[in-house]
């Protein structure tokens, strides 16, 4: 139909003689007529010549990666969209800061939702990071599959790098209006690094280019919020893609590749193999693996881009909406003289707020700081096992791209249980803590405390 | 022959080394400029005020975030900052006051301090006694000015527990 389809539009695909991409038409076409016509736009489209001309249908499939990256992309789309028009609105001084995140908050138009968009995104998107981790993890999408030359645990790498790089961002934003909140979360964060054992101290005041918090601290947060963390987020972003390319395309593809490749090898005694392979009709013989096979791939244009289309695009529409309902909080501009109470951290930190809370040991006269112990070593040592984690697991390839392959079961046990951990942990700190970071259950009231000493 | 190419291997070896040195000296040079030479902090020995507006007791300093307690003529002086992650804790008083000895000296207590951000307790001599807390609160120097009288605390000078200025 398609081959009727090429016929059919003579004048633009006759000419056999030319080299692909150049063509008699100025565009590319989104709706392509041909196989042609949509490998043309996959190579003359400058934003999508890094796409596969044919994607594997198990790919794309919503239920396998549920699109968390292209989510999070999405966010880190919106985010510097919606920043940059703060960016000419906001003054990072110690003394106009607050007063100039009022004004887009009360006097700019369309600023108030234009500051909710971007705080909800930050916010969003450590979360759909986090959660495309947990993905990648759960479908042992870092290992190697069938392809030649595939380092895809070099691009768990480069995610772990990008997780933090996000928490990072998130937290040099925190501290840019200059209210009560900011003051005080990142006066906790940063002596978490203090407590660090001989260097702590000169790190703290490296980071704050001063001993306390003032305006060398306030300039360092914006110049590394605005610049230096998103040009590294952005390139990490590119040679995460890149390399997914490299790799083959999603662990996924490789999942089906293997599946073809046994078939013929593995007459009857797998189960699995043989349902799939009844169920898909094929005969033994078939060996290919290659992305023209037509029954497991479909053509990037305009079936990926669609995708890809209503993710982004959906994306977009949701933060943009819920903006108008969710705002951007504002507490009483910082005041270094008052300590609220209870003081806490960004949620995404309040797991590690409570467990510094809950791990200073006493030994006779020798006390370890909880700081260092759950504020230093043990995000370390989670950053650090994930970092090794792909050259631990020794779980076949067969299991890459597979949710809750049977090989890998304890070590998803294991994984699920450190998550659902975090998830407690950064529910209590969230819900359940009060004044004096006493426990309360979310239907207790907090007492009524005095706010000044 | 051989020695034109080992002149140009060297000279290869120049430029690029040359090129790195350069590269490396930017970058060195950019790092170091972000380690401050001079602190506009706040001074760390600070006037206090005239002892004699101090009230019997304890009086809270934010500024300082620094606890200044008078018992008759003689004063010291509790550091108001966490030792855990550096907030600064708020004086709770004790319905009944209590005198202990402290480091060989009689001490009396009438507050005891709590930290708003993770729950460390301190009894009134500054002891870390719950929660979080590694340490107990610093003890500060207190002195007075030379030139007008008025109560001097030295921040960055902790002292032993049993330290008192005592005003003739």
């Amino acid at each position: 139909m398609r081959e009727d389809a090429v016929s059919a539009t003579p004048k633009n695909d006759a000419p056999q003689t030319q080299a692909p991409g150049v063509h008699p038409r100025p565009f590319w076409s989104l709706r392509p007529q041909s196989d042609r016509q949509s490998g043309d736009a996959v190579t003359s489209n400058f934003l999508l010549h890094w796409f596969p001309a044919k994607s594997f249908k198990a790919s794309l499939a919503w239920g396998y990666s549920f699109w968390l990256g292209t989510t999070s992309a999405a966010l880190l789309l919106l985010l510097t969209l919606s920043g940059l028009p703060l960016l000419f609105l906001y003054i990072p001084s110690v003394e106009r800061a607050y007063a100039s995140v009022k004004d887009i908050e009360y006097v700019v138009a369309f600023g108030a939702w234009i500051r909710a968009v971007h705080r909800l995104s930050a916010h969003l998107m450590v979360a759909v990071v986090f959660l495309h981790l947990v993905r990648v993890f759960l479908t042992g999408a870092y290992k190697n599959g069938a392809g030649q030359g595939q380092k895809r645990e070099w691009n768990w790498v480069i995610g772990v790098g990008m997780l933090l790089l996000t928490l990072f961002l998130s937290f040099t934003g925190y501290l840019l209006p200059w209210d009560q909140l900011a003051y005080w979360a990142i006066t906790v964060g940063t002596n978490i690094a203090s407590s660090v054992p001989m260097v702590g101290a000169s790190v703290r005041e490296l980071l704050l280019g001063g001993r306390t918090i003032d305006q060398a601290t306030l300039i360092r947060f914006y110049v590394l919020h605005c610049i230096f963390l998103p040009a590294g987020l952005g390139v990490l972003f590119l040679y995460h893609m890149w390399r997914v390319r490299k790799d083959g395309g999603l662990a996924k593809a490789d999942h089906v590749a293997l599946l073809a490749e046994k078939r013929p090898t593995e007459p009857s005694e797998s189960k699995t193999y043989t349902l799939l392979g009844v169920a898909r009709g094929t005969a033994p013989t078939v060996r290919t693996v290659s992305l023209e096979a037509p029954d497991t791939t479909v053509n990037s244009i305009p079936d990926l881009t669609r995708r890809l289309a209503i993710v982004i695009l959906g994306t977009i529409a949701v933060v943009s909406m819920l903006s108008v309902f969710v705002h951007a909080p504002l507490e009483e501009p910082a005041n270094p003289l008052i300590t609220p109470n209870p003081t806490k951290a960004p949620w995404y930190f309040l797991w590690l707020q409570e467990v510094v809370t809950d791990t200073t040991i006493h030994l006779g006269s020798f006390t370890i700081n909880g700081a260092f112990l759950g504020g230093v070593l043990l995000p370390s040592f989670l950053v650090a096992l994930a970092l090794a984690w792909p050259w631990l697991d020794r779980s076949p390839g067969v299991s890459a791209g597979v949710w809750f392959a049977a090989s890998r079961k304890r070590q998803n046990a294991v994984f699920i249980a450190v998550v659902v951990l975090i998830l407690i942990l950064t529910f209590v700190g969230t819900f359940m803590r009060g004044p004096y970071w006493h426990f309360y259950w979310p239907w207790q009231q907090w007492p009524e405390l005095p706010a000044r000493i | 022959m051989s020695n034109g190419d080992n002149r140009r291997e060297f000279l290869i070896k120049v430029g690029i080394g040359g090129g790195l040195a350069a590269l490396a000296g930017q970058g060195i040079a950019s790092l170091r400029s972000l380690v401050p030479n001079v602190s506009y902090d706040a001074p760390t020995t600070v006037k206090l005020g005239p002892p004699a507006e101090f009230p019997d007791g304890l009086k809270f300093l934010p500024d300082e975030r620094l606890f200044v307690f008078r018992d008759g003529n003689t004063f010291h002086a509790i550091s108001a900052v966490c030792t855990h992650l550096g907030c600064t804790v708020r004086a709770e008083a004790l319905s009944q006051p209590e005198t202990k000895t402290v480091d060989g000296k009689p001490l009396r207590l009438t507050h005891r301090f709590l930290c708003p951000c993770h729950g460390s307790k301190y009894s009134g001599d500054g002891g870390n006694i719950s929660g979080p807390a590694p340490k107990p609160l610093a003890w500060c120097h207190l002195s007075l000015a030379p030139d007008d009288g008025q109560l001097v605390a030295d921040l960055a000078r902790p002292v032993e527990r049993d330290f008192r200025l005592t005003v003739g």
